[in-house]
């Protein structure tokens, strides 16, 4: 698997099997940047109720999430949060759509439910660098989404691009590096014709870029990267899983090292002995 | 192995050889004690001279005799930041694992990536030429090793960048 999907297995699963044979259920889960979940069917078997919580949700709420929301679910969009929650989806399990191909599809459109309310500040960003295209000039808001504790998206749109960063900390000295190495390939990529219709990627270590500079509180120390136009989560993946790689292969190889040591050894005759009634002799 | 590779190891194979003359030696300090002279450096007369064997500046290895035991120090060559990362990875890999490679020091001599200590019993124990086949076999892999894992890395790293930014054709 090279491409993380976008939208939650536990939810797609949960409610495939659910539609087959509705069952009071009530299960807490998580996705990435912290997102937590909450499945459950507090009145009916057949109705779910399924709510997200996000760090980030007052920043996305400014930014026209319930709009999206709206637009995506339409009547399953609760006026009233489950408490602790920030949005809550109602499910009925009797109202669905009746061709397998729409309840594949009406499945998928739940399991995004995360990215869809992601979403919302990229369209806003999209649509305001459309009326900023006919005035010719000018810069549109700067948006920021802090969707991790240290990690934020920054938002921005001009008359000619909308310019997305993604700011990100590497805990790890090993994944500082890592993180380097995999960023500049995401620049070098680029200049393979194949793929020259993809957005630019920059990559600036340590200095943020142009963009952001003028916002206060950014932590501008060594271990922030500041990534243009790439998934966080997708990078950290794989650089956890080089690392994997990397570690299975030493280990591998300091086994080899162990067998060519061992060949030094001299033989120990380690036959059985044995007294003359038979008797094995052992060392303790 | 390169050409410019052999002559280094070939000078550290007849060292190494050569040092390993070991014998059993008390402790001249300590009464009952027996402990290799190299670490206790108890007694100056018992060390022998040490000698530095450089490939260039960032590759060297320091073979350091004294009549019970010999230490021997590798520098390994360490050109970027990957392969120091990579470097010190492997090195405390088989630190950690020092027991089980009964020539391996826990801890390498400061300035030198991994050290081995080889003593008198060692020597009795084990065949002496196997031991030097360890050691220069060791030199000769763990940058061949160090070197694929930095191109294997580099190789992934283009690949996910690839199929990532393809997404976008669609």
């Amino acid at each position: 698997m090279i491409l993380l999907e976008p939208h939650n297995v536990i939810i797609q699963t949960t409610l495939s099997e659910k539609i087959l044979k509705p069952s009071s259920v009530d299960v807490q889960f998580v996705d990435y940047d912290g997102v937590r979940f909450h499945l459950s069917t507090p009145e009916r078997k057949t109705v779910l109720l399924l709510s997200m919580h996000i760090r980030c949700w007052d920043e996305l709420v400014k930014y026209g999430a319930l709009n999206v929301l709206k637009r995506e679910y339409g009547s399953l969009l609760q006026p009233q949060s489950e408490p602790e929650y920030n949005v809550s989806l109602a499910i009925d399990l009797e109202q669905l759509p009746a061709s397998n191909e729409d309840r594949e599809s009406f499945i998928m459109s739940i399991a995004l439910f995360k990215r869809n309310a992601l979403a919302a500040p990229f369209e806003a960003g999209f649509t305001s660098q459309k009326s900023l295209e006919s005035a010719g000039a000018g810069t549109g808001e700067l948006m920021q989404i802090h969707y991790r504790d240290e990690e934020a998206i920054y938002i921005q749109a001009s008359h000619d691009r909308v310019t997305v960063i993604f700011s990100t900390v590497f805990r790890d000295e090993t994944d500082r590096i890592y993180g380097k190495v995999f960023l500049q390939e995401f620049v070098d990529a680029r200049r393979q014709p194949s793929i020259q219709n993809a957005p630019q990627v920059l990559y600036s270590n340590r200095d943020p870029p142009l963009e952001i500079r003028h916002l206060p509180n950014l932590r501008n120390t060594e271990d922030t990267g500041y990534v243009t136009f790439l998934f966080r989560d997708y990078l950290h993946y794989h650089i956890k899983c080089s690392k994997a790689y990397m570690h299975s292969r030493m280990r591998h190889r300091v086994a080899e090292f162990q067998k060519v040591l061992n060949r030094a050894k001299t033989e120990v005759a380690t036959s059985e002995k044995k007294t003359v009634s038979g008797r094995t002799l052992v060392s303790r | 192995m390169s050409n410019v590779l052999r002559p280094y190891l070939a000078a550290v194979r007849s060292t190494l050889t050569a040092a390993l003359t070991l014998e059993n030696f008390s402790s001249q300090v300590v009464e009952r004690h027996n402990k290799p002279e190299v670490e206790a450096a108890g007694s100056k007369e018992v060390l022998l001279n040490p000698l530095t064997i450089s490939r260039n500046e960032n590759e060297r290895v320091l073979i350091e005799p004294s009549v019970n035991s010999i230490r021997l120090s590798i520098k390994i060559k360490q050109a970027d930041e990957i392969e120091r990362i990579l470097c010190h990875k492997f090195t405390r890999f088989m630190m950690q694992r020092a027991e089980s490679f009964i020539v391996l020091r826990r801890k390498p001599v400061p300035g030198y990536d991994i050290s081995f200590l080889i003593t008198n019993t060692h020597s009795e124990t084990m065949l002496k030429h196997k031991i030097v086949d360890f050691i220069i076999q060791f030199m000769e892999e763990v940058d061949r090793e160090i070197s694929e894992m930095k191109l294997s890395l580099n190789a992934r790293a283009r690949i996910v960048a690839e199929s990532y930014l393809t997404a976008f054709n669609s």
